[in-house]
C-alpha cells in the first residue's frame, strides 16, 4: 500500500476517540508515494504542481535567451552572437515561451485548480494526466538540449517553409522543433480531452452548468479550444518532417506542393493559440477581481457569452497573420473584419471587470497589482492588435518590431501579469504560507516599469523601420537609442522576475502562516485543507449556489467533518462523483485508477520513438512504437471490473451505480472528445489535400486515379459490417443482454482486418510514388491514416472479446463497448469521405 | 427527428453554440468559396464587385443573417417566459445569435464594394 507524505492540518477532520479519522483512510487510498515510486502518482495536485514548476523552469530558460537578444540588439554593429547563434536564440525564445511556458503551466494550473473548484477529488482521467506531464517534460527535454549542442531550431518560432525545410535548413534543429514540439502537443491534447471531459461530467452534486464557477468556463473553452485547434499543427509538423525525412514534397513547388500550405496549418493552430493562452489567465482575472472588490462579478451571463464568443471567433483569423502572402482583397477583408470582431467580447470583460472594481470595495493587495498591470497593459495590446487587423496598416508595419511590441503586451499582459496575479493569490492554497508584501510589491514595480520600457518604445523602432528577427542592425538609422533604453528596461524586467521568484521561494520557509481562506474567496478550492490533501475533500457536498463559501462560511467544516456525499472509504476505492452534464444531478459514482508506472513507461518509450527519428534510426523507432502501443494496451487493461479496478459494484444504499457498470460513464464523454480532436486533424488532413489540388502552382492530378475503388469500396463494406455489429452488440449490452458477446466482438475484430487488408492491398497496388509528387504523397498519409484507425479498431475489439472471456465486460459490466463503438462510427465516417475525396471525387472531376 | 427537436428546447444548452457554429459555417463556405471561385473560373477584374460570385455569396450571407436573427429573436422570446438554468440558457444563446448575426453582417460587408478576385 502506498505511504503517506503529507502531515494533517487544521481543515483535517479532528480525530475521533478510537485514533483513526476519515482522513486516515483516505489517504491511504489516495495518498502520494515517495522515491522512485514517485514517477507512478496521477494524483491531480502533485501533477498540477509538476507542470507548473517545469513550466516556470522552461520560463527561466526562455527569459534567459530572451536577455541574449536584448543584449545582441543593445548597440548597433554587435557581434556578442553569430547570426545562426542568434537565429537559434530567437526561434527557441519563442518557442519555448508559447509551447513549453505559456501552454503547459496554465494547463498545470487548470489541472490542479478544477477539481478543487467543482468539488472533485481529482481529474476523470488522472493516468492521462501523467502520461501527458512526462510526454511534455521529455519533449521539452529534448527540445531544449538542442541549443546545447548548438542545433537549435533556427527557422523563427512558426517555421516557415521553405526556410525550415531540408534545402535551407539541413541541419537536425527543423527536426528537434517538429519532433519535440509534436511529442508536446500529445500532452497538451491529452489534458485539454479530459479536462473538458472533468468539468462537464464530474462537477459536484447541484453544480448546474450556470452555477459553475467562471474559471470553469474559461477553462472549458480553453481546453475545447486546443482540442480542436492543437491538430492542424500536429498534422503540419508530421507533413513536414515526412518531407524532411524522406523527401515528400507537401510544401515544395516543384513536386506539386505549396510552401503556403504551411502557414495555413500553422495559423490555424497559431491564431487561436492566443485565445488559448489568454482565456485562461481572463479566468483568474474574473476569479480575483470578484474577491478583491468583495462583492459578485457583475454580468456573469455577458462573461459567459464572450468567453463562447471568443472561443470561435478566434478561429476565424488566421489570415491576419498571411495578409502580405498575396491572398485575394475581398478575403483579407473577411479576415480583417473578423479581427476587429473579436476585440467586442474581450471589450466585453473589460468592462464587466471595470463594472465590478467600481460598484464593489476593491482591496488592492498584491494580487491586485497584477490584474492592474494586465488591464493597463492588455487593453494597450489589443488596441494595437485591432489596428493590426487594418490591411494598410499591417503591410506598413509587417516583420517590424512594431509586430514585436503588441506581441509582446498581449502575451505578457494577457498571460503572465493575470498568471502572476493567479500564483500570489493561490500561493496561501499551494504551500499554507503567505507572501511577503514588501518584495512581492518589489517585484510587481519593476516587472511593469522593466516591461512597458522594453515594449513600449519597440513600438517606435518598429515604425521606424526596424525588421524583427535581424542579428544586428548599423548605425545611424535612428534606432540606437531606443534599442539601447528597450534592452536595459529589459534588465529592469528581469530583476523584477527575479524577485518575484525569490519572493515565493522564500514564502514556503520564511512566509507567515495563512489563516484559512485568507482573501475571503467564494470558491470552493478554498474548502480545501492549506495544502490541499490528495483526495481534496473528505465528503461532496450539494452546491446550488456560484458563491459557496460566502453563502455558507461554514461548509469547510462540515465537508471536513464528512457530513456530506461519498463520506466512505471502505471500499478502497478512489471515488467521486459523475454527475450530469447540465443539471449537475449526480448519475454515477466514478472510480479512479490508481498510481501506475504505465503512463511513465508509455511516455519514455515515446521519447525512445522521438529521438530514434531525431537520429534516423527508423527501426529502432518502429520498435518503440510498438512497445509504447503495448505499454497502452497493458495500462487500458486495468479498467472496469478488473480486480485492479472495481471488481465488485457494492455501493452504500441511496448512492448512484459505479460508472463502470453504466452505459455513459465519463469515458464515453472522454473518447467523444477525442474523436473531436481527431476529426479537426482529419479535417485539416481533407484541407490539405482539396488546397493543394485547387491552389498549387504545380499539383499534378494523374490521367487515372491510381487507387482502385473496388478494393476500397470492398474496405469500406467489411468496416460497415463490422461497426453494425458492434452497433448491435452495444444495443444488446444497453439492454443488459450479453449472448453471443465474445463471439460478435471477434467477428467484428475480423472484419476489420479485412479492412485493414484490402486497405493495404490498395496502398501496395497503387503503384504510388510519394517522393515525386506532393498528389502521392498526400494520398499515401490518407491511406496510412485509414490502416491505424482500423487496425486500432480491430485490436481494441479483439481486447474486449478477451476482456468478455475474463468476465470483466458483460452485461455486468457493459462500459467499455459504449466506448469502443465510438471508434468504429469515427472509422465509419471518416474512411467513406476518404473513400470519395481521394477515390471518387478526382474520377468526377479530373485535374 | 421530433425527439431530437423536443430535446433542443430553447432552454437547452446546446443553443449556446449553435449560432456562432452556424457563423463559422457561414464563413469558411464564403472565404472557401471565394477562394475555389478565384482558382477556378475568377471573374473579370473590370467587372469591379458587380459579379456574380459577389451576389451568391451575397445571397448566402443574407440567409444565414436572416436564420440568425430569427434565432436569436425566438430565443429572447421564449427565454423571458422561462426560468431558472433554462432562462440563462436561453438568454445567453439569444445573444450569441444575434452577435453571430452581427458578425455575419460586419464580417460580409465587403461583399457588397469590393471585386472578388484581386
Amino acid at each position: 500500500m502506498t505511504t503517506i507524505n503529507r502531515q494533517a492540518t487544521p481543515q483535517d477532520p479532528q480525530e475521533p476517540e478510537d485514533g483513526r479519522t476519515l482522513h486516515d483512510d483516505l489517504h491511504e487510498i489516495w495518498g502520494n508515494p515517495r522515491g522512485i515510486k514517485a514517477l507512478t502518482i496521477v494524483n491531480h495536485t502533485t501533477l498540477g504542481l509538476r507542470f507548473m514548476i517545469t513550466g516556470m523552469a522552461f520560463f527561466l530558460l526562455g527569459g534567459i535567451l530572451s536577455m541574449l537578444i536584448r543584449t545582441q540588439l543593445a548597440t548597433p554593429d554587435q557581434n556578442f552572437m553569430t547570426p545562426d547563434i542568434y537565429s537559434q536564440v530567437t526561434t527557441m525564445h519563442g518557442t519555448v515561451m508559447m509551447f513549453l511556458f505559456a501552454i503547459p503551466v496554465l494547463e498545470g494550473l487548470a489541472i490542479y485548480m478544477i477539481p478543487k473548484m467543482i468539488g472533485a477529488r481529482d481529474l476523470v482521467c488522472p493516468r492521462l494526466t501523467s502520461l501527458g506531464y512526462f510526454c511534455y517534460l521529455f519533449g521539452g527535454i529534448i527540445l531544449a538540449s538542442s541549443l546545447v549542442i548548438e542545433m537549435a531550431p533556427n527557422a523563427g518560432w512558426f517555421m516557415y517553409t521553405p526556410l525550415s525545410s531540408s534545402e535551407y535548413s539541413p541541419g537536425l534543429g527543423s527536426d528537434f522543433w517538429l519532433l519535440g514540439i509534436t511529442f508536446v502537443e500529445i500532452s497538451a491534447l491529452s489534458a485539454g480531452v479530459e479536462i473538458v471531459v472533468s468539468i462537464l461530467r464530474t462537477r459536484t452534486q447541484g453544480m448546474a452548468l450556470h452555477k459553475m464557477p467562471l474559471f470553469a468556463w474559461y477553462i472549458l473553452a480553453m481546453a475545447l479550444m486546443i482540442v480542436v485547434g492543437f491538430p492542424p499543427l500536429i498534422l503540419g509538423s508530421i507533413l513536414l518532417e515526412l518531407e524532411r525525412a524522406v523527401g515528400m514534397p507537401f510544401f515544395q513547388v516543384a513536386g506539386g506542393g505549396d510552401p503556403l500550405l504551411w502557414q495555413h496549418l500553422f495559423w490555424l493552430f497559431g491564431h487561436p493559440e492566443v485565445y488559448i493562452i489568454f482565456l485562461p489567465a481572463a479566468g483568474v482575472i474574473s476569479t480575483l477581481i470578484p474577491v478583491f472588490a468583495g462583492r459578485p462579478i457583475v454580468g456573469y451571463g455577458w462573461v459567459v457569452f464572450a468567453i463562447i464568443v471568443t472561443g470561435f471567433i478566434s478561429f476565424g483569423l488566421w489570415v491576419h497573420h498571411m495578409f502580405t502572402v498575396g491572398i485575394p482583397q475581398l478575403a483579407q477583408a473577411f479576415f480583417s473584419a473578423a479581427s476587429m470582431l473579436v476585440a467586442v467580447p474581450t471589450a466585453i470583460q473589460v468592462f464587466v471587470w471595470l463594472a465590478t472594481l467600481w460598484l464593489g470595495k476593491p482591496k488592492f493587495k498584491l494580487p491586485m497589482l497584477w490584474v492592474l498591470g494586465f488591464l493597463i497593459i492588455f487593453v494597450c495590446g489589443g488596441l494595437t492588435g485591432v489596428m493590426l487587423a487594418l490591411v494598410p496598416f499591417n503591410w506598413q508595419v509587417h516583420d517590424t518590431h512594431f509586430v514585436v511590441a503588441h506581441m509582446h503586451y498581449v502575451l505578457v499582459g494577457g498571460m503572465l501579469f493575470p498568471l502572476m496575479a493567479g500564483f500570489y493569490y493561490w500561493l496561501p492554497l499551494f504551500s499554507g504560507r503567505m507572501p511577503s508584501e514588501t518584495i512581492g510589491r518589489w517585484g510587481f514595480w519593476l516587472t511593469f516599469l522593466g516591461f512597458n520600457g522594453t515594449f513600449l518604445i519597440m513600438h517606435w523602432t518598429g515604425l521606424l523601420g526596424m525588421p524583427r528577427r535581424i542579428y544586428t542592425y548599423e548605425a545611424g538609422n535612428g534606432w540606437e537609442i531606443f534599442n539601447l533604453l528597450s534592452s536595459v528596461a529589459s534588465f529592469v524586467m528581469s530583476a523584477g522576475i527575479a524577485m518575484v521568484l525569490i519572493d515565493i521561494a522564500l514564502h514556503f520557509r520564511f512566509g507567515k502562516p495563512a489563516k484559512h481562506n485568507p482573501w475571503g474567496a467564494d470558491t470552493l478550492e478554498w474548502a480545501n485543507a492549506m495544502p490541499p490533501s490528495a483526495y481534496n475533500f473528505v465528503s461532496l457536498p450539494n452546491i446550488e449556489t456560484r458563491h459557496p463559501l460566502w453563502d455558507n462560511p461554514d461548509l469547510p467544516r462540515t465537508m471536513a467533518e464528512g457530513k456530506h456525499g461519498l463520506a466512505v472509504a471502505s471500499h478502497g476505492r478512489r471515488e467521486m462523483w459523475g454527475s450530469d452534464s447540465i443539471t449537475g444531478k449526480v448519475r454515477e459514482i466514478v472510480h479512479l485508477p490508481g498510481n501506475s508506472w504505465w503512463p511513465f513507461l508509455a511516455a519514455l518509450a515515446l521519447a525512445v520513438v522521438c529521438i530514434s527519428l531525431l537520429t534516423r534510426l527508423y527501426p529502432v523507432a518502429a520498435v518503440f512504437v510498438i512497445v509504447a502501443g503495448l505499454f497502452l494496451l497493458r495500462w487500458s487493461w486495468e479498467n472496469g471490473a478488473h480486480p485492479k479496478a472495481a471488481p465488485d459494484a457494492e455501493v452504500n444504499e441511496g448512492d448512484p451505480p459505479l460508472h463502470s457498470r453504466t452505459m455513459s460513464g465519463p469515458g464515453v464523454w472522454a473518447m467523444a472528445t477525442f474523436s473531436i480532436a481527431n476529426g479537426s486533424l482529419f479535417l485539416s488532413y481533407l484541407f490539405g489535400w482539396f488546397y493543394l489540388w485547387t491552389v498549387s502552382p504545380e499539383w499534378r492530378m494523374p490521367e487515372a486515379s491510381p487507387l482502385s475503388l473496388l478494393v476500397l469500396v470492398g474496405a469500406g463494406v467489411a468496416l460497415t459490417v463490422g461497426a453494425s455489429i458492434m452497433e448491435k452488440l452495444v444495443r444488446g449490452l444497453r439492454a443488459r443482454r450479453d449472448s453471443g458477446l465474445m463471439r460478435g466482438f471477434y467477428l467484428s475484430a475480423l472484419l476489420g482486418a479485412v479492412q485493414v487488408g484490402l486497405v493495404l492491398w490498395s496502398l501496395l497496388s497503387a503503384g504510388l510514388e510519394p517522393t515525386q509528387t506532393s498528389h502521392d504523397a498526400v494520398l499515401l498519409v490518407g491511406l496510412v491514416y485509414a490502416l491505424f484507425h482500423g487496425a486500432l479498431a480491430m485490436i481494441l475489439t479483439a481486447m474486449q472479446g478477451l476482456r468478455v472471456r475474463c468476465g470483466y465486460v458483460g452485461a455486468h459490466a457493459p462500459f467499455e463497448p459504449a466506448v469502443v463503438v465510438q471508434l468504429w462510427r469515427y472509422n465509419l465516417v471518416t474512411f467513406w469521405v476518404l473513400v470519395g475525396a481521394l477515390g471518387v471525387l478526382p474520377r468526377v472531376m479530373g485535374g | 427527428m421530433q425527439t431530437a427537436f423536443k430535446r433542443l428546447h430553447l432552454g437547452h444548452p446546446a443553443h449556446l453554440i449553435i449560432g456562432l457554429t452556424l457563423w463559422s459555417i457561414w464563413f469558411v463556405a464564403v472565404y472557401g468559396g471565394l477562394s475555389v471561385a478565384c482558382a477556378v473560373a475568377p471573374p473579370t477584374p473590370d467587372q469591379g464587385s458587380l459579379t456574380g460570385l459577389n451576389l451568391g455569396l451575397g445571397i448566402f450571407s443574407v440567409a444565414t443573417t436572416a436564420l440568425l436573427v430569427w434565432l436569436a429573436w425566438a430565443g429572447w422570446k421564449g427565454g423571458r417566459e422561462l426560468t431558472g438554468r433554462p432562462r440563462f440558457n436561453a438568454l445567453v444563446s439569444a445573444g450569441l445569435y444575434l452577435f453571430s448575426a452581427f458578425g455575419v453582417v460586419f464580417t460580409g460587408m465587403p461583399i457588397i464594394g469590393m471585386p472578388p478576385c484581386l
